[in-house]
This record gives C-alpha cells, structure tokens and sequence, in this order.
C-alpha cells in the first residue's frame, strides 16, 4: 500500500500551528511511517506535488493575493483540504485589521508606529502581493475539515493527522475542541 | 400540577411555569444564553429553541409556558440545526475573535455553547463593524464588540440593583450597551457593584482587576460572608496561587442572590496598605524588629490589668476572637475598659431595648425583598450597607413606596416618594409627630403623605442606621416599638461592621472616652484605625497595637504584633439580622504572621491567662435585638 500523500503550507499566519505540527515530537516518527510528507514549509519541496497529494493543510488566513493563489492551488492539488488553526478557520488574529482597513493598518505599521522615523513610507513595490480583507480559508476555497486552536494542540494534530493517514475524517470535539 | 412530554419523557411541572422550567427541573438540559436564573425570562438569544409539537415554528422554550399534554422536542434535527444556526448569526454580528478575549476557553457562555453543539467554525464570516471600547471606569470594561445583546447586564442593573443605568441605543445590529443617556460608563450613575459583569456571558463586560488573572478552570473558589459591612452577603472568593483573583456574588445565597457592592466586590482587591510582618518593640523611643517572645514579654511587663487597662477590638474579626478577647481582657485582666472599635453607637441603646423587652423585637432582611413600603430613618443605604438597599430600589418601579427620614445629605431621598427632615437628637419628636400623622391628628404634608402610604402598606418595613441608634433616647425607641406596632411593620436595625451585632451580644459597646489610662490593647485586624483613634491612643502611655497592616497606631504603639487579613483567617459573623455565617480561610497567611485568634492566644499564655473559649455560649448570653439562627 502506498502511503498517502500529505502537504502543507502557511498564509497570513504566525508559524505557531506548523510549530504545534513540531509539538508532536517523536511521534513524527509515527507520522512519516504513516504519511509522505511533501511539501511542508518544513520540509525542502515548496509547492504541492503537480499530480496531486491526498491531504492539504493551510494555515492562516488569506490576506493578500498571493494567499489566494497558494490556497487556489493547494485546493486543486489535493483531495481533503484541512483548515489548521484560528487564523485559517475564522481569520485569526491578522483578521482584526478588517475592523480598520488595510490602508489604516499599513498607515499605523509604516508611517505612524512610534518605532518609525520622520520617513516611513509605505511599501508599494509591484512584485508586492495586493493587500485584501484577510479572510478564513473557506470563505475562498472549499474547506473539509476545520481544526480551530490558537494553536490548536499537538495531541490534535496528531490526532487527526493519524486519521487523515489511515483514511478517516477526524471528529474534532469534546477535548479536541478548543478555539482559544 | 400538569403533564407535559419532553423528548419522550413524561414530566410534572407547576402550572404557570416556563417549558425551559419545567424540563430543568426534570433533570433535562436545554441550553440557553440571555436566560439567567436570578432574571425574569427575556426570549432575546433563541438559543433554548424547542420543537413544540403543533406549533407552527420552533418555540423559545425559556419564555414559552409548559400547558398540560404538551409534546416537546429538544433533539430534533430541526432544533439543532436552529441552534447552530442561532450562533452562526451571534458569532457572525460582532468581534467574537475568541483569542483576543479574557472569557475564551472556558470561562465564556458563548463559546461553550458552540462546543456543546461541535461546531469547529462559523459558515458566515463577520460583519465587521468596530465599536468603540468603554474603558473610563475605574473596575469595569464595557466592550460592545463582544456583546451578543442578550440584555442581561441591562436586566441584572434595573430587576436586580433597581439602578437602571445600563440600557440599550439603537436597534438591531447597531444596538449599543451604553449607561444612562450613553455616557462613559466611568461618568455614569453607576454604582460599581459589579452585578452586569458577573452576569454577562461574554467578554463585553469585563473587570479589570482579574482580566487574564485566572481562568475558572485556574482558580480556587472559597465560599464565605463578606465582611465589609453587617449585612452577611455572601461571597465566592476566587484564589490562584495564594493571591486574590476576583470576589464575585454568591447566586446560591438565600439573602443577597449574586447581588455584592462595589466594597465587598471590587474594593477589597484595590487594598494596598502596607503589611506588618514581624512583630515590633519600640526600643529607645523607635520601633524595631522582634521576635515574637520578646514582644509577648514586654508585653506581659507593660501591659497593666484591671483599672488602668483599656481593650478595643475590630469589629470585622470573627465572633470566636472577639469572644476570646472578652474573656481574656474583660473577665480574667478586668480591664477597665474593654469595647469594640465601634464602641456599641449602632447597637447600645437597641440592645438594651431588647433585655428591658426580654425579647427580640428586629427582624429579618428578607423583609425587604417584598415590603410595599418602607421608612428609612437616618440612613443612606446608596452609601453604606448597600444591598439591602438594592432590595428597595428594584421594587420602586413596582410601585413600593419609599419614605426617608434625615437631617443629613442622604442619597437614598433620591429614590423617594416621601422626603422627611429630621434633624439628629429629635428621633423623639419626630416620632412622636409621625405617630400623631398616622392617627390623622397631624397638619404637616408631608407627615400626612408618609403616614399614608405607610398605613396602605400590607407589608411596610422600618429600617434605621447608626445614627439613630446613637441618638435615639428611651422615648424615641418607645415610640419606634409604638409605631412598628400600629403599622405592622418589621424593623430592621442595620448596625455597622461585619461583626458588630456579635459584640454586641457581647457587650464589647462601652463609649472609649480619655480617662486616663496607663495601658491599652488594640486588637485592630485589618481594620483602619479612625483619627480619633489614633489621637486618643497617643495619651496612653502603653499601647499594644494587633495588626494586619501598618497605620498610624502601629507607627505610634510600643508592641506591635502582626496578624492575619480578613482572607487569610476563618470564623463566624453574626449579621444585622441574626444569621450566624461562616468564612473560611482563602488565603495563607505570610509566614510569621498568626491569626488573630492565635496571637490572642500567644498573648494569654504570656499574661498568664486561661480565657474561656466556648464563644458560642457567650454570644448567646444575651438577649438579642433579632432572634439568632445558624445556616
């Protein structure tokens, strides 16, 4: 039997869900003997496999146009699309600026913070991606399973990894179930 | 009683009751949101939606009434879809971002519920619109983006405080929690008691003080009365690592219900006295470190007995230590004078009443939760004993009358139909006219207008504070008894500190006039000493002062032993109407630091003292002014 192929990446997140993936410890042994791990922006392969992977886990949220692209294509390229932490299933903390704007966020960041001198400017190189309202993976992408937690916990992510790897929809609940 | 079937099971319900009601009776669980069990059913949330059968839609079950024969479901797709449904749109409509939040995991209402029902994200995203955060108050944090406009804090403020200042503007989606005509909170006329944040079941209303201090899952919950006044509320007093959390109400207390004032809720934690830890001997005119033994020795040398020697104790310690230093002051050293800190003002002359009656003539606060009208005699209750208070104001709007008598700026007139002058020293007059009003034999308005409510009243009440008890002669009392009588009205005296019927019973209510002592010991507590206090101790030429915190009499006392606050020491209170409570100990006390009971006991050993320990029994020596009963 092959061993199904699973892939990750990060949006408008903090790295602390990939930190928690980190969390489980040895039993990342147990999870490789289960998994091929692909791309994973722990490991060296950067984009998901052209001929697709079986689970796709994005964390973050989707707050600019490059986001969108690397979740368009996470979504094309695998069969069950994992949301991974607050910021992916709800819009997370970056979400806070929708409250403002993208223009008084980058405003208060690059010109206003105490910490910037008289010249702070605001980035606006065309290779930049284009700034949205940050939103959670679903409102972009079909989503199948969404696992909250800020972040969600190692035990979690190994639950549901080990799920995932041996073909089942993990039940995130009771204990499972925290959105911090 | 009727019949009615929920999921299946057959139940009996009081007739007039709710279907929410009714099934939490039976043990089944509906889950809810705006209803709370001290407030009067609202319908807001939708959260207790319920499957009646042959009803149209599905039915609010907290505000539906349960009918005989009715078939309820609570387990229906229908239902449960609905509840996902209600708080996908809750989530959706404000900031409910649950890792910004102090409430999150566990302590919020919202978030709990969403659990319960397994949902692990919202299929509609916010609507994004920011309110502005309140943050002008000195306890309390109004923030409406987290506000699910369940109207419970508006509910709580008016049913509960009869203080009406928080309400609601605007409608739908814009609706804002804001007080009174949308002032900052810190400006408005709200009087701090806390009540809206201990029953908001989000964030919207937080406290400052233990904000991310501890989460319910964190604490340590301690269950006692609150000794900040007599009234014997009781308190849930949250701990976490030996250090003050929060106070929050007691919902389970017969009396005050959840209801606490901002000095038992809020104030208690702001205290930033400094602590004495070891105890102190002055030693060439300044006061230095000692040990215990030597402190008990210089005591044991300086400390004179019978004339000479005077004895005040705080009348916020337990009825175990204050009987204690009865004995050990009053009937083994025979002190000359041996009273409490109040020195008997609120209690003297009722207590007296009461032995000349040989029976208790006061009566319960329950009293108050349903009187229809009621006389309150020198006494501001929005100032002191405050929740008593609360029971009066929240009926106003339902049509009890409220008659306050004083000579002073009383804040409680208010609140009032009737407004009386009275000046202090003229009860008996006063009474005396008032009396002559309800005979119909008076010309004066207002006397006439408050004889007559009083004498419409079923169930009047007549409630009277320090001030009166201090300045009311034989006569005044006399016709107090009269009028209570004529009326049919309950009295209510409210004494003063936690303790102060208890020294009462005592008979620690002895006047602390100069007199040229030679030696005193102040058994302070974590009571302030009063100025007075501290300039009459300054003649006495021996002072030994017990303390939990240094003052102005520790700073001028030749002993100084430190002792336990009110959290770190258990004990009994005898409350303004007689209900003997306990507090237990929540906090552990600094180490070298003794209860007040174990340093009384230390000092009697020391003085070669064998003082009586049966407390109880000296509590009960005396005829009460309000028959004694224990929880």
């Amino acid at each position: 039997m092959t061993k199904p192929k699973v892939a990750s990446d990060w949006l408008c997140g903090c790295a602390g869900c990939h930190m928690s993936f980190l969390d489980i410890d040895e039993r990342i042994l147990q999870v490789v003997e289960l998994v091929d791990l692909r791309a994973t922006p722990i490991t060296d392969l950067k984009e998901p496999d052209k001929d697709g992977v079986v689970v796709g886990i994005l964390e973050g949220g989707i707050a600019n146009t490059h986001n969108e692209h690397v979740a368009k294509q996470m979504r094309e390229r695998c069969k069950i699309l994992v949301a991974l932490g607050d910021c992916a299933v709800f819009g997370g903390v970056p979400a806070m600026r929708n409250f403002f704007g993208a223009e008084a966020a980058l405003q208060r960041a690059y010109v206003d913070a105490e910490s910037n001198d008289s010249e702070g400017k605001i980035p606006c190189s065309p290779e930049l991606a284009e700034l949205t309202r940050v939103r959670a993976v679903s409102e972009v992408v079909k989503v199948d399973l969404h696992i909250p937690g800020c972040p969600p916990h190692a035990d979690v992510i190994f639950y549901a990894l080990a799920e995932l790897a041996q073909g089942r929809i993990p039940e995130i609940k009771d204990d499972m179930l925290h959105w911090h | 009683m009727i019949k009615l079937t929920i999921d299946g099971k057959t139940i009996e319900a009081q007739e007039g009751t709710t279907v929410l009601k009714a099934a939490e009776e039976a043990g089944l669980y509906i889950p809810t949101l705006c209803n709370h069990p001290q407030l009067t059913p609202y319908g807001g949330c939708r959260m207790c939606m319920v499957d009646v059968e042959g009803a149209r839609t599905l039915q609010p079950s907290c505000t539906m009434p349960a009918a005989d024969g009715m078939v309820v479901n609570t387990h229906t797709d229908k239902v449960l879809n609905a509840r996902k449904f209600v708080l996908t749109m809750i989530f959706s409509e404000r900031n409910h971002f649950c890792m910004y939040c102090p409430v999150s995991d566990g302590d919020c209402e919202l978030q709990n519920r969403a659990y319960d029902e397994e949902m692990t994200h919202w299929d509609l995203q916010p609507n994004w619109q920011p309110f502005e955060v309140d943050a002008s108050h000195p306890f309390i944090i109004l923030d409406n983006n987290r506000c699910i406009l369940c109207r419970r804090c508006t509910r709580a403020c008016g049913e509960l405080v009869g203080n009406f200042t928080l309400g609601f503007e605007e409608r739908g989606a814009n609706s804002l929690l804001v007080a009174d005509y949308n002032v900052p909170l810190g400006e408005s006329t709200c009087i701090s008691c806390g009540t809206c944040v201990q029953i908001c079941p989000t964030g919207a209303l937080i406290d400052r003080q233990s904000a991310y201090q501890g989460k319910e899952i964190e604490v340590d919950h301690h269950i006692g009365v609150c000794v900040e006044c007599s009234v014997g509320c009781q308190r849930n007093v949250l701990t976490r690592d030996n250090r003050l959390v929060r106070i929050e109400g007691e919902w389970d207390a017969e009396l005050n219900h959840g209801l606490l004032c901002d000095q038992g809720r809020f104030l208690p934690l702001e205290d930033d006295r400094g602590r004495l830890l070891t105890p102190l001997v002055r030693k060439d005119g300044s006061l230095k470190a000692a040990t215990w033994e030597e402190a008990l020795n210089t005591i044991a040398q300086g400390l004179g007995k019978g004339k000479g020697l005077a004895a005040l104790a705080s009348t916020r310690l337990p009825a175990e230590d204050l009987a204690l230093f009865k004995s050990i002051f009053a009937d083994n050293l025979h002190g000359e004078l041996v009273t409490s800190l109040e020195e008997g003002k609120a209690t003297a002359s009722l207590a007296k009443l009461a032995e000349e009656l040989g029976k208790p003539f006061e009566s319960s606060l329950d009293n108050l939760k349903d009187t229809d009208a009621v006389l309150a005699l020198e006494l501001d209750l929005v100032e002191e004993h405050q929740v008593p208070g609360f029971f009066i104001k929240r009926q106003i709007p339902e049509g009890t009358t409220l008659v306050v008598a004083d000579g002073k700026e009383n804040k409680l007139a208010a609140h009032a139909s009737v407004r009386l002058p009275l000046t202090a020293g003229e009860e008996s007059s006063f009474l005396e006219n008032l009396l002559q009003a309800i005979e119909g034999k008076s010309a004066d308005e207002g006397l006439n207008r408050a004889a007559e409510v009083l004498k419409a009243a079923e169930k009047p009440c007549i409630i009277y504070g320090k001030t009166f008890a201090e300045k009311a002669d034989a006569k005044a009392l006399q016709h107090l008894l009269d009028l209570a009588e004529k009326l049919g009205a309950a009295l209510i005296g409210v004494k003063g500190e936690a303790n102060s019927m208890a020294a009462a019973q005592l008979g620690l209510e002895a006047p602390f006039t100069p007199n040229g002592y030679q030696s005193a010991y102040v058994l302070l507590g974590d009571e302030d000493p009063s100025q007075k206090l501290v300039k009459r101790l300054e003649e006495i030429p021996f002072v030994v002062v017990q303390a939990a915190y240094s003052s102005q009499a520790s700073g001028s006392a030749d002993v100084v032993l430190p002792v336990t606050m009110w959290a770190e020491q258990a004990g009994s209170y005898l409350s303004l109407d007689g209900r003997l409570q306990k507090l237990g100990q929540a906090l552990d006390a600094p180490e070298g630091v003794l209860t007040s009971q174990a340093a009384l006991i230390k000092v009697a050993e020391a003085l070669a003292v064998d003082p009586d320990t049966d407390w109880k029994a000296s509590l009960k020596a005396r005829i009460p002014t309000v028959e004694m009963r224990e929880d």
